[in-house]
Order: C-alpha cells, then structure tokens, then sequence
C-alpha cells in the first residue's frame, strides 16, 4: 500500500514538474553582460570595488527579474593596459558572447577595446575613463555615464574663477593620460577667464615623497587654488605634504585644493587634518537625500558592511541602467544599443542620464562638489 | 626663488636621500660579502612595512615594537633567500643565475602581497608622521627626522661593528677573499648566511620605519629598488660610504629636479648620471680596490 | 652554462641536419594549421602575440645565451622599435616597410650604443647598466609628450598595408591570420638567421667569449667588437617585434615597455633554456599562453610567473632544453644508443 501511494507521489512530482519546466524554461531569458574590469595589478583597486557594485545590482534585480530576463555577468580581466583589454575584450566576445559590455576603468584599455568590441557590434557602456577621446570621435556603440574631462574640468574652472574668485593657480597630476587630459582643460579653461597657471607639476606613480614638490609650491607666491588629479595613495601623500609646507588652509595657509573623481570617502579620516577645505567634484555624493541614493546606500552597507564609493556607485548604476533599457524593451545587442540611445534622464545613484548624439552623458548633476569641513565630514556644496 | 626654499629643498634632499641609503645598505651589504644581488630586496622592505602595518593595528598599537617585528620579518626572509637560492646556486658558480632566481622571488611576492593585501594604499600612522618641527621657515616632519637618527645610528653601528668586532673582521676577510678567509679559521656559510640575515633585517626595519612616508602598497619596494641599485653603483658596489654619499646625493638631485625642471625627469637625471658613472669610473665614486669584472 | 654542441644527441652530423630539417618543416606545417584550427580571434591573437614574444626570446638570447652578456635592458630596443616606426608613420607619413626597416635599424644601434658599456663592464656592472638604459628609454618615450604623445598614447595604428602584386590582393594585413602569418614568417626566418649565425664559427667565437673572455682575448678574439655585433643583432630584432607590436594591437603607451617587460623576456629565455635558440622559442610561447589558460586564477597568475622563474632556475637551469633532452635520454634517443 505504501508503495502504491510512494509511486503516485513520485508520479504526480513529475507531472507537476513536467507542467511547471515549459514555464521556468520561458523565465530563464538571460541577459548576458559583460564586464572588463582590472582584477589584476595595480588597477585591482578598481576592479575589485566594480564587482561589488556589480554583484549588490544584480541580487536586486535577479530576485524578479525585468519583463522575464534575468541578468548574467561575465568577468574578464583587463589589467587596466591596451593589450591584455583587448585580449580580454575578444575572450569575452568570443566564449561568452555578450549583448552588452561594460567597462573599462583606465582610459588606455578603454580607448584600446572600443574599435573591437564596436566591429562585433556589442554596445560599450562606460563609466570609469575621462579621456574625451572616448565619445568625442563619436562611435555608436560607445557611451559613457560619466562626466568626462572637459566638462568636469570645464566646470571646475568656471566654479574655481566665480565662485572662489581664484585667479591663480598650480596644477598637480600623475603622469598618466588621465592626469595629463584633465589638467589640460583646466588650464585652458582657467586661462580663458583671466586665470593664471603658476606651475604644471606631473609626476610619476612611483613618487612617494611630496616633499619636494609642496616645497616648490610654497616658493610660487600668493596660490589660490590648487587643482590636484591623482589616485588615493599619492593623493594622501600630497595633501599631508602641501599642509606641512603652509601652503594649504588645513596648513595654515591660503590655498584650497581642488580635485576630481578619485578620492573616495574616507579620505579625510586618512588625511586628517590636512584636508581641511579641500573642495572636490565627486561622482556620487553619499550624502545626497534623495530615496534612491538612501536605499542604495543603506543595502550596500548590509551587504558588504562598508560605506559605497563611487566606483561601487557607477558599477551599479551601469547594471540599473542596463535593466531600465530593457524594460523599455531591450533584449539583444542592437536594441540595446537603442534602448541606451534612447535614454531620457534616468535617475541613477551617480545623477540622471542622458546621452548626446556622442553617446555622452550630458547631465551636469552627475558632477557633485564636496568640501571637508572642520570636522572632517563632507559637505555637498551644491553648485550643480 | 628665495634662500630658504632652496635650504628647505636642500633639506628635503637629505631626508629622500636617507630614504634610499637605508634600502641601498643592505644590498650593498650583501654584494660586498656575496658578490651578488638580491632583486628582492626591496620586496622585503615592503614586507617589512607590511608586517609593522599589521602588528600595529591587530597585535599591540607600539610603534617600535612594530620596527622589531618588521625587522626579525626581515631576518627571517634572509635566511630564507640565503638557504634556498644563493647557497644551492654558489657550487654552480655563476653569477647570472642567482640574480634571475630573486627577479622571480621578486615578482612572486609582489604578486601574493597583491593577493594577501590588495591594492588600495594602507595609510600607516604613526604618532610622529603628522608632527612637524619649524624652525626659521624651515619644515621637517618627525617622521623624516627619525629616519636620518635611526639611519645614522645604523651606519655608525655597522661601522663599529665591521671595524671593531672579530665577526665584523671576519665579515672583511670574507668579503676581501673568502678562500684563504676559510684557511683561516673562518668558516664562510656561516658568515654569508649573517650577512643576508642582517641585511635584510635592515631592509625590513627599513620598511617600517618607511611606512608612513612610502604609499604602502604591494608594489612600494619598486619604486625604490631601480634607484637603490643606481645609489649602490653610484657608490661603489660594496662599499658603506660610497653609498651614503651616493644615496644623499640621488636625494638631492631629485628635490632640486623637482625645483627647477620637473619631477618626471628624476628617472632620468638619475640613471643618466648612473651611465655617466659607469662610463667613466665603474668603480664608484669612493672605491675600494677590488679584483672585478670591470 | 652548457655547451649546445655537446648536448647533441646525435653522433652523426647527418642524422643531426636532417632532424633539423624535419623540425623546420614540421614547424612551418604548424604555422601555417595554427590559426586555421584555433579560428576564433581570441586565441589567434594569443597566437600573434607569442609570435612576437618568440622573436623577442631569440634575440635576448643571442646576446645572453650565447655571447653571455648580462642585458636586463631588451624593453628598450622592443619600445624604441615600436615608437620609431609609429611615429615615422604617424607624424612623416613614412610607408610602413621603409619605418620597419628604420626601427630595425634604430634599434640596431640603440643596441650598439648599450653594448659600448658591455665592452667595459661584465656582470652586475652591466646587468644594472642595462635596466638604467631600460628605465631611461621608458622614461623618455613616457616624458617626451610633445614627440611621443607619451601617457595620452598613440591610436589607431594601422596594420601594414595589404600587399598587393598586379593588381592582386595576395594578403589583407587587417586579417589576424595573414597578419600572424608574417609575423611568424619573419620570426621564423630571424631564427633561421641566426642559427645559422651560432652554428657557424661566429658562434664559437661568441661562446669563447662568454666563457672565458681573456682567454679568448688571448686566441686573437676581439671581444669587443664582437659584443658590438651581438647587441646589435639582438636590439635589431627586438626593434622588429616592437613594430609588429605596434601596428597589430594599434595602440601605443609607453608602460608597454616599462622595464618589467625585460624581466619577462628574460624569464622566457631562462624557461625555454638560454644559449639553445630553440629553448626560448618554447620559453616563449609557454610563458604567453600559460597567463592565458591560468586566467581564472587572477593575481595568482602572476604568482605562476615568478615561482616558474625562481624553480627553473634552482632546479633546471637549462630550461625546458634540458628536461627535453633528458626526457630524449631517458627514451633511448641519446648518444648512448
């Protein structure tokens, strides 16, 4: 008798899983995204940061889906240099053919994989490079999220003239294409109002001591901002340097730094207070009030225990974007494309989005002012 | 361009060239009794950082008890390197193949420090490095300070103790002819193997106290090695002072460098007077006279 | 350092020659199935790539293995031959052929000039003077923004142009398998180049060098000018690859050519067993296909390529040679037989 009754539940399981299995085939649309990102060498830093915000996007979105897909990312490693993004770039097309790419972070890998990935006719979207050679060309299957150089350096120089009133200045980046790039439209958007340029100080990643070049700085005379582009490590070293020396507010002086994108939160605690009225465009303003900025950081803290920056920020918005595109009915490569195009001031986390016809971002209020303040917290300074 | 920015630089100079002399030492160290490179010398710097780093913020919050911990870190890779590669390689006696096999150590551990300890720069505190001392427009952090007083203690110690000690003696017979050295009594593993083991304890306690100056990542030692060997050519390759003055004067090239030009060309001032040096007085500038390949 | 003559297998000159040949036409068979079998443009690629690094294998090798110059420095002929024939091309309009050929010679004479401090210094001496060159050369192409475009990079290189014959297109550079097949045509005529090179009594008077350079002075050699000749070669080649380099990935940094580069063709040289020319061609492509296929493990990776380095060099110095040759042995196929 057992056995009867055993038999028929098996029999009736597998009926019921033969009835329910058409349906859960129709709900496995995927979209497949792929994301070169450097998970190696020294742009690690990146990469590791990306997939976090990759990773928080898609638990959210994978628990219901988008009009029946679900969202599939494939990793590959670009080490941040034009070839091993290239090889990375067509391993990705090759083996796991994507609809959509995401990436890069370095502007060389970026510039390197666009012409590949563009010839398999995937759509690139991009929110970590500031070269202006990304979009500027015009390539449609390239788009980019992010402010790039020439309208954050643009603005920088416009808000640093009128509403800073500094007229002079010292430039200081690392010797990579994106230090260089942005500190040239500064200066000659600086110059053009009236602004003078005292000194362009470049120097490689391996310096460690700013010693010498705060020194420099103190002996130019009366400095009133000091546009500084360069990554966390460096950046540390050169704000502690330019306070030791007197020339910065948070040494006693005058001068005020001024920076872009790449100093996350939690600088200032490492800083101290050397960073004092340091004023920097970030590209996600933590302390923004709106609901979606809020339930954003609220779920990146339960999850990884630690404040969001933005390169978790832009990661995630690239991945939210992707799934508005295909709500509006978007499902392969082309339509994609399309749909991204297409889009009309989509709120993500970093600001809205909406592309011009070089597929950049114009959205001005992707740019975000902070200054530190005595206290060492950040205030948005809401000039955008 | 006023007479103190110029002394401030000047300054500044002599603190980056403490710097490179305390990772310069012990390679010129270990050429001196070994005659052989270790690439991976500033890795142990970078270790030796690393470990004060750690020992800091998870064991005791005591700043020289970190130095301690990073230097017996470096003693212990020492006598790792030293037992594994240089004395299985010495019986093959050629002077190629040690050097490859550290370039491989070398990259070995910078990729698993890159593994263990990611690449986002740590920022090492101390309770000196944001402490400043002014004095006559002059500015010199504690940090800086304590780096020229521990290094100058060093070297007249080492001094002392190759001039002064039998062991140091040894360490010269050694180093001047390790075969007749040998008839003497002297038994040359033993004094090779304290060799490496000191310098690379120094390297280690070099890298904490380096710490809070260097950007702490895994790749921190490289961007010291290529103008510590410079400093130790420079110098004379096995030869103490010539180092000192080489290392002061590399630190002093590149703050006025940075002054005057531009700190993107350091690399290059740097290494064309290296060229020039070799061109012109391979031995060094202060050399000991020495049967070489030169 | 073991003598490659000694280690033939083979007693008879004959038997030697002909082995050879087969190897050769096996190797050509191989070049020319490669890329049809792998035909996707990922491992093509791959293939390209090893190419290049095979050619830069053997160059290092002919000033290090054989003529036993420490040079830590190969990174600079590689850049300066990529840069010289791109910025010919670029700025003067220089057709790609007549660039090639300048790189070729520019590096040539890079090498000439580093192989002046060679004449003077061995050892370390020179092992340091060379990673100076490296770091100078590196630090020029990176500073020099106004001539070299240096971090902001140059783009959109164009392969070489199709090679037409009456009107006819025999090869369109633009296809990774015409491409690949050049590239490792030229490679495989540089090998053929300079084996004959080493097999001749050019090679003998090189390994006399390195073994012994006074008494080679005291048989009449003129190391000097020898080591000339060995660096220029070797640099020669290196700016061949550097130009192969630039016009296949079309874009040009000058961290391509930082100073770790040279660590890497050394560690290909090493691997594949220095002073045997056929050691590194193995060195080579093992060394660039096994980052490849070791992808998934990330950092570690790189991890692979130190501690493959470090254990050769312990346990196998002479590479992959010779654990073939001892694998050869073993099977019967040595001189005992």
């Amino acid at each position: 008798m057992i056995k009867v009754l055993r038999a028929l539940f098996v029999g009736v399981a597998a009926i019921g899983l033969l009835a329910t299995s058409p349906a859960a085939q129709a709900q496995d649309k995927t979209i497949k995204i792929g994301a070169l990102f450097p998970m190696s060498g020294p742009g690690s830093y990146f990469g590791a940061q990306d997939k976090q915000g990759v990773e928080l996007a898609l638990e959210q979105l994978n628990k219901a889906g988008v009009n029946g897909y679900k969202f599939v990312v494939q990793y590959e490693d670009s080490s941040c240099g034009p070839l091993p993004a290239t090889q990375a770039a067509k391993r990705l097309l090759e083996q796991f053919k994507p609809d959509v790419i995401i990436g890069e972070e370095c502007s060389d890998a970026t510039l390197a994989v666009m012409p590949v990935i563009e010839q398999a006719k995937v759509p690139l979207l991009n929110a970590g490079s500031s070269s202006i050679k990304v979009t500027e060309p015009g390539n449609p299957w390239t788009f980019r999220i992010m402010p790039n150089e020439v309208m954050q350096g643009v603005n920088l120089a416009d808000n640093a003239y009128k509403r800073i009133n500094a007229r002079t200045a010292v430039l200081l980046f690392e010797n990579t294409n994106a230090g260089i790039g942005n500190a040239q439209v500064f200066k000659e958007n600086f110059t053009k109002q009236g602004g003078k340029v005292l000194a362009e100080i470049g120097f490689g990643r391996d310096v460690n001591d700013f010693t010498a070049i705060a020194t420099r700085v103190a002996g130019l005379g009366q400095v009133d901002v000091i546009p500084t582009y360069t990554l966390e490590g460096q950046g540390l070293k050169i704000t502690q340097a330019l306070a030791q020396a007197g020339v910065t507010k948070g040494g006693g002086g005058n001068a005020i730094q001024i920076g872009t994108i790449w100093l996350p939160f939690g600088f200032e605690q490492k800083a101290g207070k050397a960073a004092l009225g340091y004023i920097r465009i970030v590209q996600f303003d933590p302390t923004e009030t709106r609901d979606l900025v809020r339930d954003f950081n609220a779920a990146f803290k339960a999850k990884y225990s630690a404040d969001p920056t933005h390169l978790n920020a832009h990661a995630y918005d690239q991945i939210m974007l992707i799934a508005d595109v295909v709500k509006r009915g978007g499902k392969d490569a082309q339509s994609i494309r399309d749909g991204l195009a297409a889009t009309k001031n989509w709120p993500g986390v970093t600001g809205s989005v909406e592309f011009d016809k070089t597929n950049q971002n114009t959205k001005m209020d992707t740019v975000h002012y902070m200054e530190t303040k005595p206290d060492m917290s950040w205030t948005s300074l809401k000039w955008n | 361009m006023t007479a103190t920015i110029v002394f401030q630089q000047a300054i500044n100079g002599v603190v980056l060239g403490s710097l490179y002399v305390l990772v310069a030492l012990g390679l010129t160290l270990i050429y001196g009794v070994l005659v052989q490179i270790n690439f991976a010398h500033a890795d142990f710097v970078t270790l030796g950082a690393f470990a004060a780093y750690f020992f800091m913020h998870l064991v005791a919050a005591s700043y020289i008890l970190s130095i301690g911990v990073a230097f017996l870190v470096g003693a212990a890779l020492g006598w790792l390197i030293n037992a594994s590669i240089f004395t299985p390689l010495r019986h093959k006696g050629n002077e190629l193949l040690p050097l490859i096999a550290t370039i491989g150590v070398s990259v070995m551990m910078q990729n698993l420090m890159l593994a263990w300890f990611g690449p986002i720069p740590y920022a090492f505190e101390t309770q000196y490095s944001g402490q400043v001392i002014r004095f006559a427009g002059i500015f010199v952090s504690w940090q800086n300070v304590i780096i020229i007083a521990v290094s100058s203690l060093t070297i007249a110690l080492l001094y002392a103790f190759m001039k002064f000690t039998f062991l140091g003696k040894a360490l010269r017979a050694v180093s001047q002819d390790r075969e007749t050295a040998g008839l003497m009594g002297i038994n040359p593993n033993r004094l090779i193997m304290l060799t490496f083991v000191i310098a690379s304890a120094l390297a280690g306690m070099g890298g904490a106290m380096l710490a809070p100056v260097l950007v702490l990542t895994p790749f921190a030692g490289t961007s010291v090695i290529v103008k510590a060997f410079a400093i130790v050519i420079i110098g004379g390759f096995g030869n103490v002072e010539g180092t000192i003055l080489a290392g002061l004067i590399v630190g002093l090239i590149e703050s006025f460098t940075t002054q005057f030009l531009d700190p993107g060309l350091i690399d290059i001032v740097v290494f064309a007077l290296l060229l020039l040096m070799l061109a012109i007085r391979p031995t060094g500038l202060v050399s000991e006279r020495r049967e070489e390949n030169v | 350092m073991s003598d490659p003559a000694l280690a033939q297998p083979w007693s008879n000159r004959r038997t030697m020659l002909l082995s050879r040949w087969i190897c050769y036409v096996i190797a050509t068979l191989l070049i020319i199935v490669l890329p049809l079998i792998f035909n996707d443009t990922y491992w093509r690629t791959n293939l390209t790539i090893c190419a290049i690094n095979v050619l830069l294998a053997i160059g290092l090798d002919f000033i290090l293995g054989y003529a036993g110059q420490l040079n830590l420095g190969h990174s600079a002929f590689y850049g300066l031959g990529a840069y010289v024939s791109t910025l010919l091309i670029v700025k003067l309009g220089v057709p790609f052929w007549m660039a090639f050929v300048c790189a070729i010679i520019f590096a040539g004479l890079a090498g000439i000039f580093l192989s002046l401090f060679a004449v003077r210094l061995r050892g370390h001496y020179l092992a340091i003077a060379s990673l100076g060159f490296a770091v100078i050369v590196h630090q020029i192409l990176l500073n020099w923004i106004s001539l070299t475009q240096g971090p902001l990079g140059i783009y959109g290189i164009a392969p070489p142009p199709s090679l037409v014959i009456a009107g006819v297109v025999i090869a369109d550079f633009r296809n990774l398998t015409a491409f690949f097949y050049l590239v490792s045509g030229f490679t495989f005529l540089s090998f053929l180049l300079l084996k004959q090179l080493v097999c001749s009594p050019i090679g003998g008077t090189l390994t006399a060098i390195r073994e012994d350079e006074v008494s080679a002075a005291s048989l009449g050699i003129n190391a000097a000018a020898w080591k000339v000749f060995a660096f220029g070669v070797g640099a020669a080649v290196a700016g061949a690859a550097g130009c192969f380099y630039a016009s296949f990935v079309g874009t040009l940094v000058p961290d391509a050519f930082f100073v770790s580069e040279s660590f890497n063709i050394l560690a290909m040289v090493i691997v594949g067993g220095m002073g045997t020319l056929v050691g590194p061609v193995f060195g080579a492509i093992l060394l660039t296909l096994l980052p490849e296929v070791l992808r998934g493990i990330g950092d570690l990776r790189l991890v692979v390529y130190g501690a493959a380095l470090t254990f050769v060099v312990l346990f196998m110095p002479g590479g992959l040679a010779q654990a073939a040759r001892v694998v050869l042995a073993r099977l019967g196929l040595g001189s005992h037989s």
